[in-house]
């Protein structure tokens, strides 16, 4: 197709032709060229347009000038470096975060290892032996495996049994209470490092009433004080101390402590 | 746009410390090009007080089929003068298109042209080379 025969505006285009067709910018640009893309007009043009544009290529820079387009780095960027990247505030936000995630994450599983069945019942029984007075029990002297019988006859409490490892220690006194769940809790003083011994229904599953068991024995800490429970026959033991782990660990046998 | 080498280093140098200091001072312009548009600016400015080229109507030619073996003769630097001794806004036209480095629109934006001056100034560009390029030797088997 001639020239002469192109839209004034395809014309205008095609005079402003890009020398490298990878310029070609729009597609109205594109249509031009397209169309125009046989005529001999055009062919000269860009014939013209390209030995043009070589020769400018070649229009001497001056040296110093010439220096700033050198393809080396004009300013070369510090180095990379941990200490740098660790001193970089949105790295050191991240860290901390992470930081603080799984120190959060660590604590809970460290706190379920110790969790069990019953151990928040342990934890405010503990709470109760810290606060509880000789004279709130009624006086009892005898051996504390004893007990047992006098829980059944006198409260109907079945299987409120203080485990052997415990069973021979003296009284002081002993009573039976309700707490805010109205569970009995049967409640042992010893004359023995002024020990406390609890019986309390072990937990169960809500759906299906079974008795939430565990094995051996667990400890539980509160406030200075630190309880040593084991789970029988749906009855919970707890002996509890003013002290640590290692004081009520000596009471337990071996074979069964965990 | 300048056809003297010291000019144009020192057109670049001054642009570019502008720029250093906008950019110290947080003050670039957003807009694209604004580079290449302050450098025009001052080229036009550099060459206000020179002796400006008399105002004559070149010959103009059609392109000739062997246009480019006639380029190829040329030195670098007589392409240089002869863009140079263009009256603006063809020098600018002529320098950004030939540059190779702009789309036309980008031309268009940067010499503050419309289309269809963008295409008059090249076409007559192109014309009035050609004929120079003939008035410097005429090409064997032209009648």
């Amino acid at each position: 197709m001639k020239m002469l025969r192109l839209l004034r505006r395809q014309r205008a285009l095609l005079n402003c032709a890009p020398i490298s067709h990878d310029r070609l910018a729009d597609s109205s640009m594109r249509a031009a060229v397209a169309r125009a893309d046989d005529s001999d007009e055009f062919r000269n043009q860009q014939n013209f347009d390209r030995a043009v544009a070589e020769l400018v290529h070649l229009i001497p820079i001056p040296p110093e000038t010439a220096e700033w387009f050198s393809e080396k780095d004009l300013a070369v960027g510090s180095k990379w470096t941990w200490r740098k990247m660790a001193r970089n505030p949105a790295v050191l936000a991240i860290s901390i975060a992470v930081v603080v995630i799984a120190g959060v994450s660590v604590f809970q599983v460290l706190s379920g290892l110790n969790e069990f069945p019953g151990s928040a019942t342990a934890r405010k029984l503990l709470t109760v032996a810290a606060s509880t007075r000789p004279v709130m029990l009624d006086p009892v002297s005898t051996e504390a495996e004893t007990l047992s019988d006098l829980f059944f006859m006198k409260h109907g409490l079945e299987h409120y049994d203080v485990p052997a490892e415990f069973a021979d220690f003296r009284t002081i006194g002993c009573r039976v209470f309700e707490d805010e769940e109205s569970r009995r809790i049967a409640q042992i003083w010893l004359a023995e490092k002024r020990m406390q011994l609890f019986l309390f229904p072990a937990e169960r599953n809500p759906k299906t009433g079974a008795v939430l068991r565990f094995p051996g024995w667990r400890y539980v800490h509160q406030e200075g004080w630190a309880g040593a429970v084991t789970e029988r026959n749906g009855v919970c033991f707890m002996a509890a101390l003013r002290g640590n782990e290692k004081d009520l660990a000596s009471y337990i046998s071996k074979t069964t402590a965990q | 746009m300048l056809g003297d080498s010291s000019k144009a280093q020192e057109v670049f140098h001054t642009t570019l410390r502008e720029a250093a200091l906008r950019a110290a001072q947080g003050e670039l312009p957003r807009e694209p090009f604004w580079l290449f548009r302050d450098a025009r600016w001052r080229c036009l400015d550099a060459t206000k007080t020179d002796l400006q080229p008399e105002s004559l109507d070149l010959d103009e030619h059609d392109l000739a089929a062997h246009v480019a073996s006639q380029i190829e003769e040329l030195e670098p630097t007589q392409l240089a003068v002869w863009i140079s001794g263009a009256p603006d806004p063809q020098r600018t036209a002529l320098a950004l298109f030939y540059l190779d480095e702009f789309d036309y629109q980008e031309i268009l934006d940067l010499g503050e042209l419309k289309l269809n001056e963008l295409s008059r100034l090249l076409a007559q560009g192109r014309r009035q080379l050609q004929a120079w390029l003939d008035a410097k030797r005429p090409q064997q088997g032209t009648v």
